[in-house]
């Protein structure tokens, strides 16, 4: 009993839960639409991209949450820019942006002499969460659930079949590109907890999970939010335990979990559940 | 459908220009880069048409309706009941059933929710479904022959079911016309006896219908004009006369003389 609670004792580790709780709940819920809609490769290149205003912000002294919104929103920016080149696929385009920007973050970092590590950036400092770092995030958080929330409807229509989507009235580009912000948001938020490189499992890995059962969009976007915010708690509680990186630990549960319901989920996408198609 | 009532429809086939039509196309082309996908494309579809769109895989068939859907960009006039439709917003009157391999079947979505998009041009982008969107999206199962399937997964229709599908989708949507890409390849012969069945009954009830096909034998049992396209419009009638055998070779090449032999 003392293991399960020990962890909550100190105001820091309060903190620390509070912020992964966030990140837990926000990220599949953005995540669920990442992983309809195939675009794990942007969230990957946005949360390594975010390293650039990460630290350019925090050379110049900015807080460097505004940094890796700016940077978010200039590579979703560049992304439409480069995406109507026709000789590159949007994949090619979205890692030239995403390694680019991450080049920009490791040698302006590289270069401060203020003994700040790559890594806090990278894995996240989730011990040294500030409360005002949770208010932000509680705030960028809440708005991004409440966007999903208003919009769900018009991203469920754009996802399945964005021909008739824009038939009957959806703006799909619109649509598209509240996405990518919400995807520079959950980075952001990511960013004091797990880290900009691990932003990309909460994003991504319970909402894949979900995926594998789930029968309705409802069904997949709240089991999504009930798995990361569940792996958020037990990774931070195991990281504290075994004194190993929150982040990587929180991103060792998901994966383990993924892991499990795939293998438990695996009986029934048997080729025999397919329709035969032509 | 009372949006319909209003207009004196003629049920005549060839009714080219005639204002009574739903959809005129005229002089239509579309251009991808520097390629000419389809050239100089003219036809008109009555009220309760039902026809059948015949070209080899890569002749434009899509690209047709793409373009009748407002979706590529193109040349030439489309209008939908007498109106000239500028952009993809003013032809909310036509409805697109994409080929089954455009679509993700395993989009976690049920059939009620994929019928109740259709009434998504009657609403603003916040507002949710209305007691009578649902009661219309009931009806439009009904007549697809899909009643109660409302809480089904997509997942779990069989090839002819998902069709029938999307044609509720098409009806909830109040369209004049829907065009159907492919709706019968990999379809097995009582599906497509079925499907013809749920075709017939929405034409007669006022909906014209286009259905893209490369199945020639199919075409020439079941339609009772066919459009033949192969960059152009190359033929358009009664399915005997469009498929003869040197109108088929101009469309399809010289192997089309095999295909249309059962």
């Amino acid at each position: 009993m003392q293991w399960l609670t020990e962890p909550f004792q100190a105001e820091f580790m309060q903190r620390a839960f509070l912020a992964a709780i966030i990140i837990g709940a926000v990220a599949p819920v953005v995540g669920t639409w990442v992983v309809l809609r195939r675009m794990a490769n942007l969230g990957d290149a946005m949360s390594h991209g975010t390293l650039a205003g990460v630290g350019l912000a925090y050379a110049a002294g900015i807080n460097v949450l505004f940094g890796a919104m700016g940077a978010g929103l200039l590579i979703a920016v560049l992304l439409v820019l480069f995406s109507s080149n026709r000789r590159l696929g949007q994949e090619t385009v979205i890692a030239v942006l995403g390694t680019a920007f991450f080049a920009v973050g490791v040698v302006v970092i590289s270069r401060l002499d203020t003994g700040v590590e790559l890594t806090h950036f990278l894995f996240g400092r989730v011990l040294t969460v500030t409360w005002g770092d949770i208010w932000l995030n509680f705030g960028l958080g809440g708005s991004a659930l409440l966007v999903v929330f208003a919009l769900f409807g018009e991203l469920r229509l754009a996802t399945f079949d964005h021909v008739q989507a824009e038939q009957v009235g959806v703006r799909v580009e619109l649509v598209q590109a509240v996405l990518v912000v919400l995807l520079a948001v959950v980075v952001v938020i990511s960013l004091r907890t797990v880290g900009t490189v691990m932003s990309v499992t909460m994003l991504v890995t319970p909402a894949a999970t979900s995926r594998l059962f789930a029968r309705t969009l409802r069904q997949m976007t709240l089991w999504g939010m009930c798995l990361g915010v569940g792996e958020a708690v037990v990774g931070l509680m195991l990281s504290y335990h075994l004194d190993s990186a929150p982040g990587a630990t929180i991103g060792l549960v998901a994966a383990a979990v993924f892991a499990i319901v795939f293998a438990a989920t695996l009986p029934r996408r048997m080729p025999h559940h397919h329709r035969p198609l032509n | 459908m009372n949006r319909h009532d209003h207009h004196h429809h003629s049920n005549l086939p060839h009714d080219h220009g005639n204002v009574h039509s739903v959809l005129d196309v005229a002089g239509l082309g579309v251009h991808y880069g520097p390629t000419e996908a389809l050239h100089n494309v003219s036809f008109s579809v009555g009220r309760g048409e039902l026809i059948g769109v015949i070209g080899p895989n890569g002749s434009g068939k899509s690209t047709l309706f793409k373009a009748i859907c407002g979706l590529v960009n193109h040349t030439g006039v489309v209008e939908v009941n007498g109106v000239h439709c500028h952009d993809h917003t003013d032809r909310m009157d036509i409805a697109y059933i994409p080929q089954r391999n455009d679509s993700d079947l395993h989009f976690p979505i049920t059939v009620g929710e994929l019928v109740l998009a259709g009434r998504r041009r009657f609403r603003r982008w916040w507002s949710r479904p209305t007691a009578e969107d649902r009661t219309v999206a009931s009806q439009s199962l009904a007549k697809v022959f899909l009643e109660g399937a409302e809480e089904r997964a997509l997942s779990e229709l069989s090839g002819g079911q998902l069709q029938r599908a999307y044609l509720a989708r098409a009806l909830a949507q109040q369209a004049s016309v829907v065009l159907l890409d492919e709706a019968l390849s990999g379809v097995d012969q009582p599906t497509t006896l079925e499907l013809f069945e749920v075709f017939r009954s929405l034409a007669a009830e006022g909906t014209s219908l286009l259905v893209a096909t490369h199945d020639l034998a199919l075409a020439r049992r079941r339609f009772d004009r066919c459009l033949a396209i192969n960059g152009t419009l190359r033929g358009d009638g009664p399915p005997e006369q469009v498929l003869s055998v040197e109108l088929l070779e101009t469309v399809f090449g010289s192997g089309a003389r095999d295909a249309v032999v059962d």
